[in-house]
């Protein structure tokens, strides 16, 4: 479903330019829960924004369901946003100003869908916010800020959801909590893309790329040893 | 939910933030209606006039005034000239007027056409206050004043009789029936006017017989008020002839006046214009600062709705709303501001002047703040969805 090509991202020019990645090359299909490791610096951050579009590449390709990503303009991303790629932040990114059930439903009023509200409340139950739907970002704990983060990714149906260090900001209950989320979303056939430097939860990924200065140094497949 | 929900729910929480920008708004806006208000009641004031008194002309006698100067000091002024017009002119003044009416409206008939009202007036004493006596031809100046309302008691009937301008009844303490001498003649006071706001306030009137003989002024008068047929009637024509054939008079049609007035009226207005207009600019820039550091500082929330499938010109709307909500809001503050500010300061500018509000700047009011704050918006608003997703959140 997502193929990542030799890809090579240099950031500045001539001797003061940074390789962040190097020639990296891997293959997502649909189902999968992978995790991308590695310490600060060796270019997960990077592999990711360049995968959703997010930063342009110097060389290779990205290929989503059959379609090349890396190449397009501002106002295509737009449309792979709305239902192909969803993301979540170490830093939820909620609009502090809607509620949990509006933020769920923000990614459908960009989309032109209206009337969904009973979908975006069944995600949020399906995320155990079911009783928290009228609260503001502010008064919810960090743990359930993310959760609606993820009801909001799911919102559009995506092909793929990205997160990026998703549980970086709590702690380790909380963080244990969202990963359980994860697994459970993953099991019902959400594919997803997990950045994190934390071994404890790139282990409850199916499978690990470990990437060390831009290079894919590693590839676990978990899921021998967790069965 | 809709788009412009997202956007009420947003200018809700930033309410502080929204009603500065307003304020940016209001203040131009203000300006513009006030200035506006302002010079339409100082027109409207002047076109009052010229209904009123526009087919009027005043002769007075030719008296010319010379400058008195040593080197640069001013020691004052002479008059040279008669102060009075002999009576036994009206006539000729009187064929005049009505020659050219008839001929400029074809009309053949016989008879008077034009008022004439002689005037006699008279700086003396009335219960040991000094007053201007008016001495009138009763009936031909009560057609030319016919913005004169009795507020008490009747109109001038008998040659004994005196009519107080309401002004002047305060100030000499005089009541209909009371009874005065003036200059050795017995006078009863018959009816006292409403005020009308001009010098008849402060004066007495009384039959112009009754001022001459009191004074020994037999066959001489001070000036005539004429009246005219029509507004449309060839007030200037009038005025010139009787210049041109009677001499030692000197005949002033009351529009030449407004014209003047209304020129000089017309700069002053341009000038506030003027002023209204580098106000709005200088108040435009104010907004599209404030709309600048707005949208700068929600920068990261432009990064979220675009990650989570916004396009760029959602965003463009999304603040355009907004911009519109603004206008409103700065329209209608504005109308009423500037409304205010010409009650305020209008009497200051245009000198008895009255303001009134006028209902027809409130959409103008409405379309010139919306065009305000959407013009100031759009250019923040492109910058602002110029930049990348990924640096919006990189930004903070």
């Amino acid at each position: 479903m997502l193929e990542v090509k030799e890809i090579t991202k240099i950031y500045g020019q001539g001797t003061t330019a940074v390789v962040a990645l190097n020639n990296v090359s891997f293959q997502v299909n649909r189902g999968d829960f992978i995790a991308i490791m590695g310490p600060s610096g060796s270019g997960k951050s990077t592999l990711l924004n360049v995968i959703s579009g997010l930063d342009r590449l110097s060389s290779g390709e990205v290929i989503l369901d059959r379609e090349r990503i890396d190449t397009l303009d501002e106002d295509a991303l737009v449309d792979i946003r709305r239902g192909k790629i969803s993301y979540i932040f170490q830093q939820y990114h909620l609009l502090p100003s809607l509620t949990a059930l509006e933020n769920v439903l923000l990614p459908l009023t960009f989309s032109g869908v209206q009337g969904q509200d009973g979908k975006a409340l069944d995600l949020l139950q399906r995320v155990g916010l079911g009783k928290r739907t009228g609260h503001k970002p502010s008064q919810l704990s960090g743990g359930e800020q993310q959760r609606v983060a993820i009801a909001r990714a799911l919102a559009n149906d995506p092909l793929l959801t990205l997160a990026d260090e998703p549980t970086g900001n709590m702690d380790r209950k909380t963080g244990k909590e969202i990963l359980d989320l994860f697994e459970q979303l993953n099991k019902e056939g959400h594919t997803i893309i997990m950045v994190t430097h934390n071994p404890k939860a790139a282990e409850r990924a199916k499978e690990i790329i470990v990437l060390q200065d831009g290079q894919i140094v590693d590839r676990i497949n978990q899921k021998g040893r967790r069965q | 939910m809709k788009l412009y929900q997202v956007v009420a729910k947003d200018i809700i929480r930033r309410k502080r933030r929204v009603l500065y920008a307003t304020l940016g708004v209001v203040i131009g806006t203000m300006t513009v209606v006030g200035i506006l208000t302002i010079a339409l009641a100082g027109q409207e004031r002047i076109y009052g006039q010229l209904e009123k008194y526009g087919a009027n002309l005043t002769v007075i006698p030719a008296i010319s005034n010379i400058d008195m100067e040593l080197g640069n000091l001013s020691l004052g002024a002479v008059t040279v000239g008669e102060n009075y017009i002999p009576e036994d002119k009206l006539p000729e003044i009187r064929q005049i007027a009505d020659g050219k009416i008839k001929e400029a409206l074809h009309i053949q008939t016989e008879g008077d056409i034009a008022t004439l009202a002689p005037k006699l007036y008279m700086n003396t004493e009335l219960n040991g206050t000094s007053v201007t006596v008016v001495g009138v031809d009763p009936p031909e100046e009560r057609k030319i004043k016919t913005w004169w309302r009795i507020q008490e008691g009747e109109y001038l009937e008998h040659t004994d009789q005196a009519l107080v301008g309401a002004v002047a009844a305060q100030l000499l303490k005089l009541n209909v029936e009371d009874r005065v001498t003036l200059n050795g003649s017995d006078i009863t006071i018959t009816g006292i006017l409403e005020e009308t706001g001009s010098n008849d306030d402060y004066q007495v009137f009384i039959p112009i017989e009754t001022l001459q003989q009191a004074f020994a002024k037999e066959g001489i008068i001070s000036s005539i008020d004429i009246r005219a047929l029509c507004n449309a009637c060839p007030v200037e024509v009038i005025a010139d002839a009787i210049n041109q054939n009677i001499p030692g008079v000197r005949a002033v049609a009351v529009k030449q006046v407004v014209a003047t007035e209304m020129g000089m009226m017309e700069k002053t207005n341009n000038f506030m214009l003027a002023l209204a207009g580098v106000t709005l600019i200088v108040g435009g820039f104010g907004v599209v600062n404030t709309m600048m550091t707005s949208i700068h500082e929600r920068i990261k929330d432009f990064g979220i709705m675009r990650a989570v499938g916004a396009s760029r010109k959602q965003i463009i709307k999304a603040l355009i709303y907004e911009a519109i909500i603004i206008g409103i809001a700065g329209g209608i503050l504005g109308y009423g501001a500037g409304t205010l500010l010409a009650y305020a300061i209008g009497p200051l500018i245009f000198e008895g002047t009255t303001i009134n509000y006028v209902p027809q700047y409130f959409p103008l009011s409405l379309v010139l703040a919306m065009s305000i704050a959407i013009v100031a918006t759009l250019y923040p608003a492109f910058r602002a969805t110029k930049i990348r997703v990924a640096d919006s959140f990189r930004s903070l």
